[in-house]
């Protein structure tokens, strides 16, 4: 009796241990060849505790007229994203993002949203370029171009690091976007709040009716 | 008592042997994939695409193209802050996994016949410098879609 009750666990634990052996390789034992895992601390808004100050931005919007950044934002909530058009993976989806969570804003709200997306690509990004892209994804948003050097240190000033646009060994044309999307205060106009490229519409959504009101989110 | 437990090493022995089936028999690279996907692009300018190859096998394999008729021109690229740069190849490690993810690696799609809409299926085709091709049927998801909740 006691034999087969131990020969049945040792073929149990056999069985077991073969299962976990041959298993489909996502045990997280494995080695996975790339990863860019982002630490992840459950929340996706980084509050600062020292907010940035509106970078004094003079540049051209999609219709080709003068935009001063903050003389047309002041006292509207902001999201500023630094980025480009050629871009398949990240720029795309973080104002693809903002505009889904933007739609579930009262209207008053949405239109008083500025979502300004201020390319790193002048060269290719001319106003036409950036009005056509921006169009499919909201017409609201604005798009900046201009003289990089001015766009570098505005990125700069909010700690955003971003490089002119290159050939790489390739031949291939290379550009940067930034990582952040950062959020603008309507009450003190100082940016607070700072989004990593891995925050989600959901973020967004839940995120969205506190900063229009200048609020933590 | 030694006998029956003997008995169970040996058909333990043969279980393993039939769990592991093909694949783990031979050290050959076995290549699959999952979670493939396209996020709606903006235009047909330009399309993001990502999926992810395991490997089951005990050699290691290389990605070596990414072909499909709707667009004009698939490169492959690693993302490094924030920094894309092209590569003309990718390993995919023995019992393990190649991974293009929104943020890290993508394939980059190129003169796109027409813009891929939500809801539609844009087939690849992987080249690999040891295993035959494998064709993926990628869905379009939404702009927005995050695989890890699945909408």
């Amino acid at each position: 009796m006691r034999k087969k009750t131990f020969a049945a666990a040792a073929l149990l634990a056999a069985a077991t241990l073969t299962l976990s052996a041959c298993g489909s390789g996502d045990d997280g034992k494995s080695p996975v060849s790339v990863v860019s895992e982002e630490t992840d601390s459950g929340k996706a808004a980084t509050i600062l505790d020292q907010p940035f100050e509106k970078p004094d931005l003079v540049l051209t919007d999609t219709h080709g007229k003068k935009y001063d950044l903050r003389a047309e934002t002041k006292g509207h909530p902001t999201l500023v994203y630094f980025g480009y058009t050629h871009c398949p993976d990240i720029c795309p989806t973080t104002m693809s993002n903002i505009a889904v969570a933007k739609q579930a804003l009262p209207k008053a709200e949405q239109d008083n949203l500025r979502v300004v997306f201020v390319t790193t690509d002048p060269d290719r990004d001319t106003p036409a370029e950036l009005g056509k892209w921006l169009k499919g994804i909201d017409p609201q948003f604005i798009g900046l171009t201009g003289d990089f050097s001015t766009i570098q240190a505005g990125a700069r000033s909010l700690g955003i690091s971003i490089e002119p646009t290159k050939k790489d060994k390739n031949g291939k044309v290379v550009s940067v976007h930034g990582t952040q999307v950062i959020a603008f205060s309507p009450k003190t106009d100082g940016g607070y709040v700072l989004y990593g490229e891995d925050a989600t519409v959901d973020d967004y959504t839940k995120d969205l009716p506190k900063l229009v009101k200048g609020a933590k989110p | 008592m030694r006998r029956a437990v003997l008995t169970a090493a040996a058909l333990a022995g043969a279980l393993t042997l039939a769990g592991c089936g093909t694949g783990s028999g031979s050290s050959k690279a076995d290549l699959s994939v999952s979670a493939s996907y396209m996020p709606q692009p903006v235009s047909a300018d330009m399309a993001a695409g990502f999926l992810t190859i395991t490997n089951k096998g005990g050699t290691k394999d290389e990605l070596t193209s990414v072909t499909s008729d709707v667009a004009g021109q698939i490169t492959m690229h690693s993302t490094v802050g924030g920094s894309m740069e092209e590569k003309t190849s990718f390993a995919v490690p023995a019992h393990g996994q190649l991974v293009f993810k929104s943020g890290g690696n993508h394939l980059m799609f190129e003169k796109l016949k027409h813009k891929p809409e939500q809801g539609q299926k844009v087939t690849l085709k992987l080249t690999f410098a040891k295993s035959g091709p494998l064709t993926v049927e990628m869905p379009v998801e939404s702009a927005t879609y995050n695989p890890s909740t699945g909408h």
